[in-house]
């Protein structure tokens, strides 16, 4: 009776051929073409730019705008042959308060099927976005066009109802008027072809070739680009959707991928990887603590500024940028980015003082209760924060507000939401304090976020001055004159203590050392902004 | 059994419609809707665009008139639209079944050969090393959790020894048949340890019991080998309640494995059912919850069709 001896024989056999199965992978090129792997974070849902909800990047090798940003965070023409100002003419204030901006086009651009690039493409693409239905995520931004007019193939001029700051960076795609322009708007958005390929049709550096579901994108070279043979010196493209985040560690360390983005923890374990240098690319994205005054509640705990200023120097932003992120992010005084040349380094900072921050809660009334929290006319000093589940570096500065501030004698309580029901709760104001980040576009308008009326105001705070600053700040064209009226917000956004910010967003980025004029930038553009120019070692 | 068929299949039509309506109701409960995926990016938002987009998709109207209105389009075989991606329900599930079902079938397949040499090994030789070993590896199987034997083999065998991929189902430019079997080894060995964790379990208990009964005594006293006492006698026998066991697990082939999918980004159902869920996409979600209500209700029957031709004892009217 020995008929298992087979089964253990068998096992083994199969061992054994699963082993030579299984040779070393490494990230190859195929018959010499230069392959470049990314390991991308998420499955993006259209590539169309406009109406897409994600972060655009894999779009932008395909398609181009006017204008990009580079790692300065400053526009850089690209369909446009230079950026219209006031200087150089094309910017052209009316009597009647109208403004003619006079867009340059370059001539020599084609479209990935043959097709040339014109000024009709540029009024196409600002008529379908302003549509109503376009769903493009910054829609509001194009409503100040009234017209757009085209002299010739290759001038395009917008004629705005008054002067806008933002101005520059709004196109930052532009769509195919052969392709999309007898559609109505709503057939453009669910227009397939266009959204999954093959159709996607620009301008840009590599072509669509491939869209696997739930598995990646593939482009490949154009090889008829208008900057000339030379670009790109890439073949190919393959952005690999790998959704977990150890996973993408893993990936990157089993050396099958030129380029991810990780998570600011995972950095001292990429940091010893062979071949790769980590690069943490300062986002234009900020982590903050917000206050409200929307509950009756919050009313009456953070009225007082002097309150709140006190909450605030009780938290220690360093150390947690230091020890919590690894020291993988700056900290934050101001939502305007340093490498911006409107961030202002000037403003109040908070500084961590735990025992100021008793003297101020003391001498505003909030007095130590028996069970140690503070109470002032019966009322506890004890508020809820909302937290988002999943978010595990929000998560964490979370516990490290609430621990500190346990510490002065402030009690902080959680609430833990899925994603959709956390934005669903903040968007409805029913809040007391959160922890969140705010990606910003190029343009350093901060009115959406913090004027009284503000579409992403949620705070239930409004500052009458601060309002009228930032509203003046939108309504300058060149730099040297709207500077001064950012720089005057920020100081009293600072001062009216209602959102501190905690540190700038990072994102550590692992780049192969085979990857030449990798130029990492963190804005909506992201890294990818110059693939032209990427070379790749074999 | 053709009349009981029947009559199962007919039960099972009420059955699927009140699925339907719980499953409805339990989507559109979870807070948040689908605009949640326009704010994730933390960008700003032009309130109007929300609202646009919120019209277009019908999700400002009741949920009762949703409902009506996904049922009648669904009688007729329309699943609707997907609000991600903007593509038929329907097409966007087919494009990911296959590699469900390869994956699945696989773990499946592997699990059921290693479960049932287990499993009889385990109660032939009841308590011995290798019973111990088999018992011990059956809990070990159960206990951990499945993210966590995923990246630890990834971490050991495509990271460290490099003989695997971590993830993907075949190296972008360099297809081959055997790209894509290593890329199927990791996830469907992850897969399957929980099968065999189960399974074996079942069917070591199922034999010890056999293996004491009476016919099997006569076997022996009839001077049967061994390896057929056990190997046709007991085991048919012992794999009864196994083999339904198996089938009831079977639906889940169909709805795919959502920590392993994702894990290895594995383009699977499970995989896209979380995308789905995150970005609040209805009819997708009701696609894909419906395709699995339906397989385990058809696997359920298929269990119990199963069981009366394996055991002439249980008869159907």
């Amino acid at each position: 009776m020995r008929p298992w001896r087979g089964t253990t024989r068998l096992a083994a056999l199969g061992a054994l051929a699963l082993a030579a199965a299984c040779a070393p992978a490494d990230a190859p090129s195929a018959d010499g073409r230069k392959i470049l792997r990314i390991a991308y974070p998420r499955e993006i849902d259209v590539l169309n730019a406009f109406t897409s909800q994600n972060l655009v990047d894999i779009a932008f090798s395909m398609v181009e705008g006017l204008v990009t940003t580079d790692e300065h965070d400053a526009y850089v023409p690209v369909l446009a042959r230079e950026i219209p100002t006031e200087a150089n003419g094309l910017v052209v204030l009316n009597d009647d308060g109208t403004v003619d901006i006079t867009w340059r086009l370059r001539e020599n651009v084609r479209w990935h099927d043959g097709e040339p690039f014109t000024s009709a493409d540029v009024c196409f693409t600002w008529r379908f976005v302003s549509s109503e239905g376009s769903e493009t995520y910054n829609r509001d931004q194009y409503l100040g066009i009234l017209d757009c007019r085209m002299p010739d193939a290759h001038t395009a001029v917008f004629t705005w109802d008054g002067e806008y700051g933002y101005y520059a960076g709004i196109f930052e795609a532009i769509l195919p008027e052969h392709i999309l322009g007898g559609m109505t708007t709503r057939e453009i958005v669910d227009y397939e072809p266009y959204n999954r390929g093959p159709e996607t049709i620009g301008t840009g550096p590599f072509k669509f070739a491939e869209w696997k579901a739930g598995e990646y994108i593939r482009v490949v070279r154009n090889e008829d680009y208008w900057r000339g043979p030379a670009y790109p010196a890439i073949d190919e493209i393959v952005w690999a959707f790998i959704p977990d985040s150890n996973t993408r560690l893993n990936a990157l360390l089993s050396g099958a991928y030129h380029f991810g983005q990780i998570d600011p923890t995972q950095v001292p374990r990429a940091r010893g990887l062979d071949g790769y240098d980590v690069h943490l690319i300062s986002s234009n994205s900020f982590m903050h603590f917000d206050l409200s005054l929307n509950t009756p509640r919050a009313r009456t705990l953070f009225g007082d500024r002097e309150v709140r200023r006190a909450l605030f120097h009780a938290i220690d932003r360093q150390a947690i940028a230091d020890k919590l992120m690894e020291g993988t992010v700056r900290v934050a005084d101001t939502p305007i980015n340093p490498t911006s040349p409107y961030h202002d380094p000037d403003v109040r900072g908070y500084a961590f003082d735990p025992e100021r921050a008793r003297r101020m809660l003391d001498a505003a009334g909030w007095r130590p209760g028996s069970d140690g929290v503070r109470e002032k006319d019966g009322t506890r000093f004890s508020f809820t924060m909302i937290n988002r589940a999943g978010a595990a570096d929000r998560i964490a500065i979370a516990q490290v507000i609430q621990a500190e501030l346990a510490d002065i004698g402030v009690e902080v309580r959680f609430e833990t939401l899925e994603s959709a029901a956390w934005t669903q709760r903040w968007r409805s104001r029913r809040w007391e304090a959160v922890v969140s980040a705010w990606f910003l576009p190029a343009d350093p308008s901060l009115t959406g976020l913090y004027a009284c009326d503000g579409p992403n105001n949620m705070t239930g705070f409004c500052d009458p001055a601060l309002d009228e600053t930032l509203t003046t700040s939108d309504r300058f064209l060149s730099f040297e004159e709207r500077r001064p009226w950012l720089l005057e917000a920020q100081e009293e956004l600072a001062d009216a203590t209602f959102t501190l910010p905690i540190y700038y967003n990072a994102t550590p980025e692992v780049v192969s050392t085979a990857i030449g004029n990798y130029r990492g930038s963190g804005t909506n553009f992201g890294s990818f902004w110059n693939l032209y120019e990427w070379t790749l070692e074999p | 059994m053709g009349a009981f068929t029947l009559r199962r299949v007919l039960q099972m039509i009420p059955m699927v419609l009140g699925i339907t309506i719980v499953l409805f109701a339990v989507i559109q409960a979870a807070p948040g809707g689908p605009e949640a995926s326009l704010l994730a990016t933390g960008r700003f938002i032009d309130p109007s665009v929300i609202e646009a987009y919120r019209h277009r998709l019908g999700v400002d109207q009741p949920v009762h008139i949703q409902y009506v209105r996904w049922l009648g389009a669904a009688l007729s075989g329309d699943l609707g639209v997907s609000f991600s991606s903007t593509r038929p329900v329907i097409e966007v599930i087919l494009e990911r079944l296959p590699a469900t079902l390869e994956l699945m079938g696989t773990a499946f397949l592997f699990a059921a050969v290693v479960a049932i040499g287990l499993g009889t090994l385990s109660a032939v030789k009841q308590y011995s090393l290798a019973d111990h070993l088999g018992t011990g590896v059956s809990f070990l199987g159960m206990a951990m959790p499945v993210f966590w034997l995923a990246l630890l083999l990834q971490l050991v065998l495509a990271v460290r020894l490099r003989w695997l991929p971590v993830s993907g189902t075949h190296t972008v430019g360099l297809a081959s048949a055997g790209d894509h079997l290593r890329h199927l080894v990791l996830p469907a060995l992850v897969l399957s340890f929980r099968y065999i964790a189960g399974w074996s379990r079942y069917l070591r208990s199922s034999l010890l019991g056999v293996l004491r009964a009476d016919f099997i005594r006569t076997a022996r006293a009839k001077g049967l080998p061994e390896r057929v006492v056990v190997g046709v006698h007991a085991l048919q026998n012992a794999l009864i309640p196994v083999v339904s066991v198996m089938a009831l697990n079977l639906a889940g082939l169909f709805s795919g494995a959502v920590i392993t999918e994702t894990v290895f980004a594995w383009p699977g159902i499970g995989r896209l059912f979380v995308q789905a869920m995150l970005a609040r996409d209805y009819p997708l979600l009701m696609g894909i919850l419906l395709l699995g209500s339906v397989m385990v209700l058809v696997f359920n029957l298929v269990a119990d069709l199963v069981y009366g031709v394996l055991d002439p004892r249980i008869r159907y009217e």
